[in-house]
């Protein structure tokens, strides 16, 4: 492995060198432009594809062939453009994750990945913009992103879409049993509240979807999170907890807890109702009545990827078909326009389920996350405080 | 030859051992370390012999780390009454077939921590057989459950390090010379005061080995706490990672391990003296 | 009163290990689920199909080679590093002992995210690619604290007579140990070997820092547990278990007939 040191490089891993865990952000700031040829693919503007493209994703979060164990819209990709595409389910949490690349990539280094694929509510996106670490997207060779739904073109952390694009999205809403709870759910407050489900109630630990749901609850607006009602969120829902109405927050193993019936009622995301229902039809998910939350997963270019190559691929799955093939298997909501029309006549139960493709109504009652207040160390440790951490 | 350079041989036999862990352990707690004294907002994180950062972290998170050493504490009690029984009967009456036991006690561990505890979650649920019965002979209230409850966070920690507790135990057991306690029963013995006065104290050090295995990890332990307690169980270790992960306050997070790791250590040495470690942890010739 | 004294300890011995197996009888129960969605987590009917087809989950066989290489290398490695410490320990005198048992019991106490986050900035710092070998690497590291311990626990009560018996009787260092000492003390290291495999193929934490793009069995399924819980896992489990279990006791048969071989010929 050749590297070429300039001085600066030199300087800085000699002086650095025991404390490189303990100025990340420095370094990237004044060394962002003497990297190592160390890894994959290097950085660049050229509009010519690569020979190899290396992509990691939350896994099952694409479309499978179980008799060929193979994805067919990538191996559909691979065709299509000569290319080979290493494809790794290698995310599982966006925290971990992060706290994996952040070493490298504060130094500087590549990752050894073209694409990933990361959470907004997370803050990470958000936060990897800030600290320069994605490269922007090469938007001529994304034609296909005329096909982004509309809610989707505009977020606040990236108003014009020039590093991200989502790949799936979820909405978080109330998921219930009305047989154990005894009717219908439709409010946080019910939730928090009734004393018929004291103990049989759980919360996400993700801030965004706990605290916004709980700000919208209170008539605030979770896209501007101040002091005032960030505590006023915390508070309500110190309440519930004290109480001992809410019995746990959990990541998503909420979803064996619903189905066995230990808890009646919960903060859920819209995905795994998807597939909780197909086992358990009786089981409901609803939008809070004062409105609920849309995550998204971006599909995002490491510092070093290779620009051209990622956009073309993310191109690739902005075709309605593709789009559809992907959503037929993963289930999410998908972001592409149109896909749901392609799917009409091959899979009409998912081009109708609303959780899938929501309708205009349900987007509209779908509110996203302050970014800021997500990289907020004091908010943060107040959340870890009340969910206990 | 051997006998001039004879001073040497301990040496050697550690070298392999302690330069890995040197290389693979200590440098990394270097980084530690430094990180423990540093301070500021990710990412831009300074060193500055930020001492306050360990008082910081002790007052702050007393509860966590008290409830820490309880439930490592009894977990490891119930681990030592369950598995002692168990691990004689192997060694004493396992005849051929020891290994094969022994095999089946960590074969749990074949499947993944995720399933194993899915298992239970599916054994313990609110409507499930187990809770209903307890319910109905009183040992739960009538909206009594057992998931996400503090005997739950323990039960796991216990049911996860059983094996720990159980292969030391059997190890020492397994040596004893069953012509020694045939002797106490010759002289007069009856079975209980044999065991009480050869067997166990001969089994001491898989006693002390045993609990060092089970006690160390599970007070670092924070999954357990995560997947079957409320907020109320949540031990120091859950603390650790959500300050590492979520809140990413490095200095903190380091801290906080360093100062779990000190508590522990102190622990064991004082159990270690209460057992009397000269006859646990050296045989010189 | 007497069958039942004697039969006592059997009996608890008999509970005590269904108490371990409580929760994998659910396993390989569910391994035959037939849920309609993605989540196996209530009972939905029996099929046979997850066995019929334990590896259709796309990387779940890989991820299962690759756990179950790094526990066998791992623990192989750990074993012995660990025992040679645990020699050295527990038989000599010699300074820096005391040092030596702090530097062993102290991974033990580290938490497994700082453990595993330090050992990444090590291996980013020295640019050493992250895959395999530094999965490896961290496994055999935290594993030498357990073998040393549990071969501690077998060496401290280890009869020194039998080894002055053999020198008496012309036998070398050397060969006093290979033939008296090892065998001996094989039980603990067999102990400490079967405890460092349960460790390594169950590790999450420190893997998944340490993984680079290669993915475990435990970091699949954790990874894969956010959308899908699939039976072929518990199959997997299980039929891991079963192949143990059977390569057991075919030893045990085996050796039985070696034995009964050589008492014949003898």
């Amino acid at each position: 492995m050749t590297e070429s040191y300039n001085r600066k490089e030199l300087l800085r891993r000699g002086v650095a060198g025991s404390a490189l865990l303990t100025v990340p952000g420095l370094l990237a700031a004044c060394g962002g432009g003497s990297k190592n040829a160390a890894t994959t693919a290097a950085s660049t503007t050229a509009q010519t594809m690569p020979k190899k493209l290396t992509w990691s994703n939350w896994p099952l979060y694409i479309d499978i062939n179980e008799k060929t164990k193979t994805h067919p819209s990538l191996v559909a990709f691979e065709k299509h453009y000569g290319v080979k595409v290493t494809y790794l389910e290698d995310i599982n949490d966006n925290d971990s994750f992060f706290g994996k690349i952040e070493g490298p990539l504060s130094q500087g280094q590549s990752i050894g990945r073209d694409l990933i694929v990361m959470t907004d509510s997370s803050g990470l996106p958000q936060r990897m913009v800030q600290l320069g670490w994605l490269e922007k997207l090469d938007k001529s060779a994304i034609p296909n992103i005329k096909n982004l739904q509309p809610t989707q073109q505009h977020p606040s952390w990236d108003p014009n879409r020039d590093y991200s694009l989502p790949w799936q999205s979820g909405m978080t809403g109330i998921g219930y049993d009305p047989k154990l709870v005894g009717g219908d759910i439709d409010s946080l407050q019910q939730l928090l509240t009734d004393p018929k489900l004291k103990g049989k109630v759980t919360m996400l630990t993700e801030m965004s979807d706990s605290i916004g749901i709980t700000m919208l609850a209170n008539g605030d607006d979770p896209l501007h999170v101040t002091d005032k009602t960030f505590n006023a969120a915390v508070s309500r829902l110190q309440k519930a907890v004290s109480s001992g109405q809410i019995r746990q927050f959990t990541g998503n193993d909420y979803a064996p807890l619903l189905a066995n019936g230990s808890i009646y009622a919960c903060l859920a995301w819209s995905g795994d109702m998807v597939q909780l229902q197909a086992d358990h039809p009786g089981l409901k998910w609803v939008l809070p009545k004062d409105g609920g939350m849309i995550w998204t997963d971006n599909m995002l270019i490491p510092k070093g990827g290779n620009v051209f190559g990622a956009s073309t691929l993310m191109n690739w799955y902005y075709r309605p078909d593709i789009a559809a093939e992907v959503e037929d298997y993963v289930n999410y909501i998908c972001p592409v326009v149109g896909a749901d029309k392609v799917l009409e006549k091959q899979d009409p139960a998912v081009a109708k389920n609303p959780l899938i493709f929501p309708t205009k109504a349900m987007l509209a009652n779908a509110h996203e996350f302050d970014g800021k207040a997500l990289n907020n160390e004091k908010y943060k440790k107040a959340f870890q405080q009340l969910i206990g951490g | 030859m051997l006998r001039r350079h004879k001073w040497a041989i301990p040496y050697a036999l550690l070298a392999p051992g302690v330069a890995w862990l040197l290389v693979f352990f200590v440098v990394p707690m270097w980084y530690l370390a430094k990180m423990s004294l540093s301070e500021g907002l990710f990412p831009f994180f300074s060193f500055g012999w930020a001492w306050g950062n360990f008082h910081d972290a002790v007052s702050s998170y007393q509860v966590q780390f008290v409830r820490s050493v309880e439930y490592a504490g009894i977990a490891t009690a119930i681990a030592l009454v369950v598995s002692y029984p168990l691990a004689y009967w192997i060694a004493f009456r396992g005849g051929k077939w020891k290994n094969l036991f022994l095999l089946l006690v960590i074969a749990p561990f074949f499947v993944t921590y995720l399933i194993r505890t899915l298992a239970w979650e599916t054994i313990l649920s609110d409507n499930g057989l187990v809770v209903r019965t307890l319910q109905h002979i009183g040992i739960l209230s009538s909206d009594g459950r057992l998931l996400a409850t503090s005997a739950a966070v323990i039960a796991g920690i216990t049911y996860n390090f059983l094996p720990f507790m159980v292969l030391p135990l059997y190890v020492s057991l397994e040596q004893i010379d069953g012509r020694l306690i045939e002797a106490a029963g010759d002289l007069y013995a009856s079975k209980p005061l044999a065991f009480m006065r050869v067997t166990l104290p001969l089994s001491l050090p898989g006693v002390f080995a045993g609990v060092l295995l089970t006690f160390i990890p599970a007070a670092g332990d924070f999954i357990n706490a995560q997947l079957l307690g409320t907020p109320r169980q949540y031990m120091i270790g859950n603390v650790i990672q959500s300050e590492f992960l979520s809140v990413r306050d490095y200095p903190t997070a380091a801290s906080l391990s360093f100062v779990l790791m000190a508590a522990i250590l102190v622990l064991v040495l004082i159990f270690a003296r209460l057992l009397g470690t000269e006859r646990l942890t050296v045989s010189h010739a | 009163m007497r069958f039942v004294r004697r039969h006592i300890l059997s009996a608890y011995a008999v509970l005590a290990l269904a108490y371990l197996f409580l929760p994998i009888g659910v396993v390989v129960a569910f391994s035959f689920n037939n849920p309609k969605g993605r989540f196996n987590y209530t009972w939905e009917g029996f099929t046979w199909k997850n066995w019929l087809n334990p590896f259709g989950y796309p990387g779940l066989g890989g991820a299962l080679k690759v756990s179950i290489e790094i526990a066998l290398l791992s623990s192989l490695f750990a074993t012995i590093l660990g025992t040679l410490v645990a020699l050295a320990l527990v038989r000599y005198r010699f300074r820096g002992s005391a040092t030596t048992n702090l530097l062993i019991f102290v991974p033990m106490t580290t938490p497994e995210v700082v453990m595993g986050a330090s050992l990444l900035t090590l291996f980013v710092n020295w640019k050493i690619p992250q895959g395999f070998g530094t999965i490896l690497i961290a496994h055999i590291m935290f594993n030498v604290s357990y073998v040393v311990v549990t071969v501690r626990a077998r060496l401290v009560g280890f009869d020194r007579h039998l080894e002055e018996a053999a020198m008496d009787l012309g036998a070398n260092e050397w060969v006093t140990f290979w033939r008296v000492t090892l065998p001996l003390i094989m039980p603990g290291i067999l102990a400490a070997a079967l405890l460092s495999f349960a460790l390594s193929i169950d590790d999450f934490v420190i893997t998944y820092f340490n993984a680079g793009s290669t993915i475990t069995f435990p970091l699949f399924v954790w990874g894969a547990a956010r959308v899908a819980t699939p039976p072929q896992i518990n199959v997997i489990g299980t039929a891991i278990f079963i192949i143990a279990v059977t390569g057991m006791l075919a030893n045990i048969v085996f050796q039985n007939l070696r034995l009964r071989k050589g008492a014949l010929a003898a």
